[in-house]
């Protein structure tokens, strides 16, 4: 797990995603997507680049000598808390499993964040209106490997943002109004070549609170409505199958492909 | 035991076991069971309708549950707390286990495909591995039988890789979904075919279980029965005949034997006290699966089994094959925005693609011996962990991006046939024991150029089926080696007491009755000879029956 490759939340630990009809279990561990996107991340460092160990305690620094531009040097307590074990309750799944741990302060930002990044649409709710950013503090108080990556890197991100929010504007990125906060946003939140390098380590941090608000957010009820997600709903007799219009769409795309 | 007058005593209550035990106490026999894990009951137990948003981490694995919060493993999973196992220098092996009552049958992938006449004979045919002891058409009828009381959707295809079964014997299977009817179209452009998977799944009521209602996945467990785990059949169809009595929490540690070296007693820990506990025994069947069998029988040595018990041929441990497992997938334009449905299905294939080269292997016109299938991931699963994908912005445009590739990527999980070779085997590790004292697994990997070869056919195949769906891929192709996942990883383990037709060169005969003695017997998968890319369930349990069956009427004749 210290390699960089392993980083992005869509690697193999985080397997199910969008694959929940997957087939056989082992595949839910790799895909060739994750791959992919994994080599796209690792490009941007030295390829022999390797995180130390982490623990709680340890810090970017390695990477950070890569890195262009600032990047905070931050130091966290080691998570201590235990897993919810290999025979939790699965019909009462506890509420708070291990204690959490952002502050007020950091979950503010976090909270602001999400709904840059998760606004309100019409009816449809915010991030921060689902409880996000209380997954989000799940998530990286968590102790296990991957969630404790997650959360250096995270952290680190949220001071970043604050230092850059100071360099430009001269206060905290949750002080700043919209408009300023875009302007830093727009600068990390896409990473192509067009991305200026100093900007390239914090958009990989960016696009890793992308996932985490994206999954938080399509997974709760008013998300999953959102994006489309019919199922989990008991059906008498046979499955009917796709709808009528959804073949229609099928038979036209299969036209299209020469199928 | 002095309440219950045991004629035989079975260990492992998963696959083989359960039939083992519902066959023979159907028959008449008191069987005790000793299962490792602890009580479960999947009418209480199973987390039907949960959503992942209601489970710590959106549901998503961690060390603790490795497939998810919700999957339905008990103190399992890739590692159990205090039972470790080893493996060789420059070997990699994963060994999933539960300890649960019904084991890893309360969390499979119910894919049922019976073997077919290729696949039993299959050394005759290119010189590899070993022959199966008898012919398709003698476990055809056995087959019949299991399909039958397990239930099993899908339906008859006529392809030289799946045999049919007899008229109304499989239950009808599901409507494929959008996803699937395009990998299909694809796929036959290529001269591939398509075919309903064959699943242990209800679409009809079966005794007192209910028809599946297309909610819930399977691997969470089924409290209505739907989808099948001996826990909500076998085991309390066996129980209603008051010929069996379960002992959970119950590790066994040895299989004793009396002075001429016939088994006489079964020696277990009850993980409850710590104690250990002695059953004399008449006859012992052991369905711990392969892997956990081949190490009781290595750790019970005595000085007429001096290289572990019924391990004259010096088998025991060798020949063990996984299933080969590799997975490719991409985005597919064609199914981006496309009209939303109810796409859980019962939630897994309904539709996969079938070994189609067995003429070609004929002709000699591939350079691997041995087939396989892909299964397809794809659909509108429930959102969870990762579900926004790798996305860039953020806003109401990083929103519709999401909405646009919700449901529009495809895998195929390629699961193949692998051959026995030396370098993969297990053994006792001196150094270690586990939390009971008892000495542990040791496992050595290597694949072949088998597994290899076949791997890459099976990346170039899937990647011309993916870009005939219209997916386009801008690396090279991936080697093999960089492909193929960790042996044990599809958790297909088989032939660690392999059977066969003679003491020399196998641990069982064709019944799974030890060729050195006959009290005692394998019904697990580590008496299959060779180990077909179908997915190793169904076969375990048509062997159980018909194997339990023969035991009986020799236990009736007097024999053993």
């Amino acid at each position: 797990m210290n390699n960089l490759t392993d980083f992005k939340l869509s690697n193999a630990q985080l397997a199910n995603i969008n694959f929940a009809n997957a087939s056989s279990k082992a595949f839910q561990y790799k895909n060739a997507m994750t791959r992919r996107q994994s080599l796209k991340w690792f490009g941007i460092l030295s390829a022999t680049a390797v995180l130390p160990t982490i623990s709680g305690c340890s810090t970017l620094k390695d990477v950070q000598a890569l890195i262009v531009g600032h990047w905070p040097d931050i130091k966290l307590a080691p998570i201590t808390a235990k897993g919810y074990g290999k025979d939790p309750n699965l019909i009462l799944p506890p509420e708070s499993p291990w204690p959490l741990t952002l502050t007020t302060e950091q979950l503010s930002l976090v909270s602001v964040l999400s709904d840059i990044i998760c606004p309100r649409e019409g009816s449809v709710p915010s991030a921060t209106e689902v409880d996000v950013p209380a997954v989000i503090d799940e998530w990286v108080s968590a102790p296990y490997d991957m969630q404790q990556e997650h959360r250096l890197y995270l952290l680190s991100g949220l001071t970043w943002l604050d230092d850059e929010s100071q360099q430009r504007f001269k206060e905290k990125f949750v002080q700043l109004s919209n408009k300023q906060q875009l302007t830093i946003i727009d600068d990390i939140a896409y990473d192509n070549e067009d991305t200026p390098s100093e900007f390239r380590f914090i958009a990989q941090v960016f696009a890793l609170m992308n996932q985490l608000v994206l999954s938080a957010f399509f997974s709760s009820p008013e998300g999953a409505k959102d994006i489309g997600y019919m199922g989990n709903v008991a059906i008498a007799g046979d499955y009917p199958g796709p709808t009528e219009e959804a073949m229609e769409h099928l038979n036209q795309k299969l036209k299209e492909l020469g199928l | 035991m002095k309440d219950f007058d045991y004629e035989v005593i079975v260990v492992g209550s998963g696959a083989g076991g359960a039939m083992a035990a519902y066959t023979l106490t159907k028959l008449g026999h008191k069987v005790l069971m000793l299962e490792a894990g602890r009580d479960y009951d999947p009418k209480t137990e199973t987390p039907m309708f949960k959503r992942k948003a209601e489970a710590p981490l959106l549901a998503a694995g961690t060390v603790d549950k490795d497939f998810g919060f919700y999957d339905a493993t008990v103190d399992g999973g890739w590692s159990v707390p205090n039972e470790p196992y080893t493996t060789g220098d420059g070997s990699e092996f994963k060994w999933w286990r539960a300890r649960m009552l019904g084991g890893r049958t309360n969390h499979w992938g119910r894919y049922s495909l019976r073997f077919s006449v290729h696949d039993f004979k299959g050394k005759t045919r290119d010189g590899l591995g070993a022959d199966w002891p008898f012919e398709y058409q003698d476990i055809a009828p056995w087959y019949d039988e299991t399909e039958a009381l397990v239930g099993i959707c899908g339906t008859n295809t006529g392809l030289d890789d799946m045999p049919d079964s007899p008229e109304g014997v499989l239950q009808p299977p599901p409507k494929p979904r959008v996803p699937e009817l395009l990998v299909a179209a694809a796929a036959k452009k290529l001269g591939i075919p398509t075919a309903p998977m064959h699943r242990a799944v209800l679409t009809r009521p079966l005794d007192d279980r209910a028809a599946c209602f297309y909610a819930t996945p399977c691997g969470h467990g089924c409290s209505i029965g739907a989808a099948f785990q001996t826990t909500t059949s076998l085991i309390p169809m066996a129980r209603k005949t008051g010929n069996l009595k379960i002992i959970t929490d119950a590790m066994v540690r040895s299989v004793d034997v009396d002075e001429t070296g016939k088994v006489n007693a079964v020696t277990y820990v009850d993980k409850k006290t710590g104690e250990d506990i002695l059953l004399s025994a008449k006859l012992v069947i052991l369905a711990a699966s392969a892997c956990e069998s081949a190490r009781l029988l290595l750790n019970s040595k005595n000085p007429h089994h001096p290289n572990g018990l019924a391990n004259s041929s010096g088998q025991i441990g060798r020949n063990i094959m996984d299933s080969t497992g590799m997975d490719i997938g991409a985005h597919i334009p064609a199914l981006e925005n496309r009209p939303r449905y109810n796409e859980d299905g019962h939630t897994s294939n309904h539709l996969f693609i079938p070994w189609w080269g067995h003429k070609q292997q004929a002709k000699g016109e591939l350079d691997f011996p041995r087939g396989y299938h892909f299964e397809l991931g794809t659909g509108f699963g429930e959102p969870g962990a990762g579900v926004g994908g790798d996305l860039q912005g953020y806003g109401k445009e990083l929103k519709a991006q999401a909405r646009k590739f919700y449901g529009a990527k495809v895998s195929l999980a390629l699961r193949g046939e692998m051959l026995p070779n030396k370098h993969c085997y297990m053994e006792i590790d001196d150094k270690v024991t586990d939390k009971w004292g008892i000495p542990v697994a040791k496992f050595h990997w290597k694949w072949s150029e088998h597994e290899l070869k076949q791997i890459d056919h099976g990346l170039k195949t899937g990647r011309a089926i993916l870009e005939k769906m219209g997916a386009t891929f801008t690396e090279p192709l991936p080697s093999a080696e960089s492909k193929i996942l960790k042996g044990g990883q599809i958790i297909h383990e088989v032939g660690s007491t392999r059977m066969g037709e003679s003491p020399k060169d196998s641990v069982t005969n064709q019944y799974g009755q030890t060729w050195d003695c006959n009290n005692l017997f394998v019904m697990d998968a580590g008496v299959f000879a060779s180990n077909p890319h179908k997915n190793c369930t169904l076969t375990i349990m048509t062997l159980a029956m018909r194997n339990s069956t023969w035991l009986s009427s020799q236990l009736i004749k007097g024999e053993i």
